[in-house]
C-alpha cells in the first residue's frame, strides 16, 4: 500500500495533468433492437413505444442511457493515460477502486435512440480534486453522445471517486 | 393528460419497487453491459468487503427515469429533460425502493423536482418475547452497521407476524426537470 505522501504526489500530478483534458479516442456503440428492448423489459416496461416489434418502430427508454454511457466510459477511461516520471500510467491504477458517485443525464435538444443507430461517444475530464479527509480522488467527466447524423442523443456528467491505492 | 396548470409546488409523484432479486440483477448486468461481478456474485462481493452483492447504482437511476416516463404518459404529456443524482447508499436484494419526486419550482412549462430514493431493508421479525420468527437477507448477512443504528436509521414496526426491524435510508438524492407540452 502506498503511503500518504505518495498518494498526495500522484493526486497532485493527476489533477494538474488531466483537468480540462479531452479523454483520448472515442467509442462507437451500435444499437441493436434486442438490446434496447431487453433493457426496457428489465424494468418491467410494457409501453409499446419502448418494447413493440422492430417493424412497428421502437425507441429507447431514458434509462437505456445507462447501457451506452457506462460501456463507453469504461473503454474511454482504460485508454486515458498520462506520463509521470517518464513512465506511462493510467488515470487510475486499479479500476476495482473506482466508485461511481453521481450522474447527470441531460436530454435537452436531444433526439431519441433507435435500433440501428450508431452512437459516437467522446469525453472530457472537466474537473479533478482530492478529498484529503478520506484520500479519495474525484474526477468529473463530461460525456457527449451523438448519433450517426451528428445529432445529440444525451449529455452526461459522471462523477467518480478513486479510493486510496487506486491512483 | 397532465398539464402545467395542474401542478403546484409541494406536489409529489411517487412509485415503489420491491423486485430487487439476484435474477433481476443478472438480467440487468446482461442488458446494461455492466458485468462487474460485485453485482452478481456473492463470493466476489464478499471478497470486496461488501458482505453480499449490491445492485448497480444506475439500476436505481433507471427507476427514477421510469417514474417520469410513466408520469409523462410516455412522452404524450411532456418530456424528461434532466436528472441529477448522487449515489449514496447501496441497494441490496430484497430492498423496497421508494422513489419520490416533489415539485420545488415551476417556470413556464418547466417543472423542477427534488428527488429522493429511499430504501427499506428488512432485517428480521421477532415475536413479543424477542424470539426470532423470520430473518431476512440483511439479518443473515449483517448488512446493518453500527453506524446505521447510531444514525437512527434502524426502526421497528408491528406487522401481523410480530415486530419487524428494518433500516430506512436515502440511497439516491437528486433533482429532475421536466417540460410539459400544455
Amino acid at each position: 500500500m502506498m503511503d500518504i505522501e505518495e498518494m498526495k504526489k500522484n493526486a497532485d500530478f493527476l489533477i494538474k495533468n488531466v483537468k480540462g483534458v479531452d479523454i483520448p479516442g472515442s467509442v462507437k456503440v451500435n444499437i441493436r433492437y434486442k438490446t434496447l428492448v431487453n433493457f426496457a423489459k428489465v424494468y418491467g416496461i410494457t409501453d409499446p413505444k419502448y418494447v413493440a416489434s422492430e417493424e412497428d418502430g421502437v425507441i429507447a427508454c431514458h434509462a437505456f442511457a445507462n447501457h451506452f454511457t457506462i460501456k463507453a466510459v469504461y473503454k474511454l477511461l482504460i485508454g486515458f493515460n498520462v506520463i509521470q516520471d517518464g513512465k506511462t500510467r493510467g488515470i487510475m491504477l486499479d479500476p476495482g477502486k473506482l466508485l461511481h458517485t453521481g450522474n447527470i443525464y441531460n436530454w435537452e435538444g436531444c433526439v431519441d435512440v433507435k435500433p440501428g443507430d450508431k452512437l459516437q461517444i467522446v469525453g472530457l475530464c472537466e474537473d479533478a480534486w482530492l478529498n484529503e479527509k478520506n484520500m479519495m480522488l474525484f474526477y468529473k467527466f463530461l460525456i457527449k453522445v451523438k448519433n450517426q447524423n451528428e445529432e445529440p442523443v444525451c449529455n452526461v456528467v459522471i462523477t467518480a471517486g478513486v479510493r486510496k491505492g487506486g491512483y | 393528460m397532465v398539464k402545467i396548470s395542474e401542478y403546484n409546488v409541494g406536489d409529489v409523484v411517487k412509485d415503489q419497487f420491491e423486485g430487487v432479486t439476484r435474477d433481476l440483477l443478472r438480467a440487468y448486468a446482461k442488458a446494461s453491459g455492466d458485468t462487474n461481478p460485485i453485482h452478481t456474485n456473492d463470493v466476489v462481493a464478499e471478497r470486496a468487503g461488501l458482505k453480499g452483492i449490491i445492485a448497480h447504482g444506475l439500476f436505481s437511476t433507471g427507476l427514477i427515469t421510469k417514474l417520469f416516463e410513466d408520469h409523462l404518459e410516455h412522452g404524450k404529456a411532456g418530456k424528461l429533460i434532466e436528472i441529477n443524482i448522487e449515489m449514496r447508499g447501496m441497494v441490496r436484494c430484497g430492498d423496497l425502493i421508494i422513489t419520490e419526486a416533489t415539485v420545488k419550482k415551476i417556470e413556464g412549462k418547466k417543472v423542477f423536482f427534488k428527488v429522493e430514493q429511499r430504501t427499506i431493508t428488512s432485517v428480521d421479525i421477532k415475536d413479543t418475547n424477542g424470539n426470532l420468527v423470520k430473518q431476512f437477507e440483511a439479518g443473515e448477512r449483517g448488512y446493518i452497521s453500527e453506524k446505521d443504528i447510531e444514525r437512527g436509521l434502524v426502526k421497528t414496526k408491528d406487522v401481523p407476524e410480530g415486530i419487524l426491524t428494518y433500516r430506512e435510508r436515502i440511497a439516491t438524492p437528486g433533482t429532475a426537470l421536466i417540460e410539459l407540452f400544455e
